[in-house]
């Protein structure tokens, strides 16, 4: 085992990466998780449970024949062969929480101090863990974002939050009512699913990603000003059960496509407000207001040519 | 018709000028800069007054975007005419401004206001504060005569949202820029575009 364990420890997990609960339990030695935790919908996970189904099988027929590296133990087993005091809960695992055993056998479905996180995590918003400004703007790290300005942050368990962006949210300016779609409403990436109002003008916003609305942020509804004061945080507009994750993600901007994006609208935004001298300005981050400083007629303009909406 | 002799010296420079009170040699550095790096000659004119009805009371800063308009309206009898101010400028959407041109137009301007380090709580220190005024001037330049934003950061045309980007780029064009650059400039030898002054 010394042998198996310097392996391990040789491949190094990049940050803001995790370990599948596979490479957790030591079933495998390098797995990286690329399914938000979401194992009832993930691809590899089924492989692996069929992988030790048939292992096991083969080995009722033939119990000589098993060999030591044929996958014979799914990672709840491998878990559950720890002593107690080493099966970490998934939310440890994650890094959710702190430190934490499972109470439960790794049966998260009864478990109740699975549902309370879970009913937490959605209420509360993950904390951006950085950000970067990008022409004046500020990019959170971690976060999809749609050409209509809009992000996607795939979280625990496979939900994914939504909400608007720095650019967006500073465009519209101060807002005055948000509307929101209700529960069990199918969004559409790149269709209308929100909207938001603005001194009796109102604009729609189109979702990043497909899927059903799970959550709202009701909040909002009293306090659209939120958004304004943290469009990545507490301005948060929905959770949506994704329906075409993966693929609704390639057509997200991340990572550096996302710093591109941000200071390629940028220059649109100024040289469509500017449009009757053709200027370039040098400096300057973006007024925390924007519209305020833009005609009347011109809100509705440019707030519709960003957000992508009809 | 004047023929291309009589035109006087002025025709074929790039004019600079102080809009309000300024430093002369910091009038100077900024002619002489951009006159090395272009090859072409340069013109000082007198220095003119800012308008005062530019001023936003709101913002307690001076409208580029309005000098701008402003200076547009005197026909210059150069290639292209440069302001320099030490006045702290805006542009509508944005904060504050380091410099300000129209596109392929005629005049462009800049502001010293945040070149200075002593702007930034720093000790006074000539050389950078002049490299910055540099940089500004030739990329409002470049501009003026139709280039736009370039993503290399080291390149004078990179556009500087903050003093970090200014100081990080470098006083020359990268190779593509300095392509366009010249092809700009050649168009004007060829075919000064004596503008017609807006009214
Ligand atoms: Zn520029
Ligand atoms: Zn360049």
């Amino acid at each position: 085992m010394p042998g198996k364990g310097k392996v391990q420890s040789m491949k190094i997990v990049p940050p803001g990466k995790k370990k599948c609960v596979w490479m957790e339990a030591g079933v495998v030695s390098y797995k990286l998780c690329d399914n938000n935790y979401d194992c009832p919908t993930c691809v590899y996970d089924h492989a692996m449970q069929t992988k030790v189904a048939r292992q096991k099988e083969s080995m009722v027929a033939k119990p000589a024949e098993a060999q030591p590296d044929k996958f014979t133990a799914t990672w709840v087993e491998k878990m559950m062969m720890l002593p107690a005091s080493s099966r970490k809960c998934r939310y440890m695992i994650t890094g959710e929480i702190g430190r934490k055993l499972c109470p439960n056998a790794y049966e998260c479905g009864t478990c109740s101090f699975d549902r309370m996180m879970q009913q937490r995590l959605q209420s509360e918003p993950m904390a951006v863990s950085a950000s970067v400004q990008v022409a004046g703007f500020e990019v959170a790290d971690g976060f999809y974002y749609h050409e209509g300005h809009t992000w996607a942050r795939p979280e625990y368990g496979g939900r994914v939050r939504v909400g608007l962006d720095d650019f967006a949210r500073r465009l519209i300016g101060k807002l005055s009512g948000i509307e929101m779609p209700g529960i069990g409403h199918e969004l559409k990436q790149g269709e209308a699913g929100f909207g938001v109002r603005r001194n009796g003008k109102s604009a729609g916003i189109l979702s990043p990603v497909d899927g059903v609305v799970t959550r709202i942020n009701d909040r909002l509804l009293d306090h659209p000003e939120l958004v304004n004061a943290s469009p990545y945080e507490e301005g948060w507009f929905a959770i949506v059960e994704p329906t075409r994750l993966r693929k609704n993600l390639k057509d997200l901007y991340y990572g550096e496509e996302a710093h591109t994006f941000t200071s390629e609208e940028k220059e649109r935004l100024f040289s469509m407000a500017n449009d009757d001298l053709n200027i370039a300005a040098d400096g300057g981050i973006s007024v925390e207001d924007i519209s305020e400083e833009l005609e009347e007629t011109q809100w509705l303009r440019l707030v519709k040519a960003f957000l992508r909406s009809k | 018709m004047e023929s291309q002799r009589g035109r006087p010296a002025l025709f074929r420079s790039l004019a600079v000028c102080g809009l309000g009170a300024m430093d002369s040699t910091v009038i100077r550095h900024v002619a002489e800069h951009i006159s090395t790096r272009s090859c072409m000659p340069y013109t000082i004119i007198p220095e003119m007054d800012i308008p005062a009805y530019a001023f936003d009371e709101k913002r307690g800063q001076y409208n580029s975007k309005v000098i701008l308009k402003r200076l547009m309206q005197f026909p210059h009898d150069c290639i292209r005419l440069l302001a320099v101010t030490q006045v702290d400028l805006f542009v509508p959407i944005l904060k504050y401004v380091f410099g300000l041109a129209q596109v392929g137009g005629p005049c462009a301007l800049i502001s010293t206001y945040r070149l200075r380090p002593e702007f930034y709580g720093h000790d006074p220190d000539r050389d950078l504060f002049m490299a910055r005024i540099g940089k500004t001037a030739m990329h409002e330049l470049g501009h003026s005569l139709g280039l736009t934003h370039c993503r290399n950061r080291r390149c004078v045309m990179y556009s500087s949202t903050r003093i970090n980007d200014t100081d990080l780029k470098r006083s020359d064009f990268c190779p593509t820029c300095f392509e366009l650059f010249r092809w700009h400039l050649e168009k004007c030898r060829v075919e000064p575009n004596l503008y017609v002054p807006q009214n």
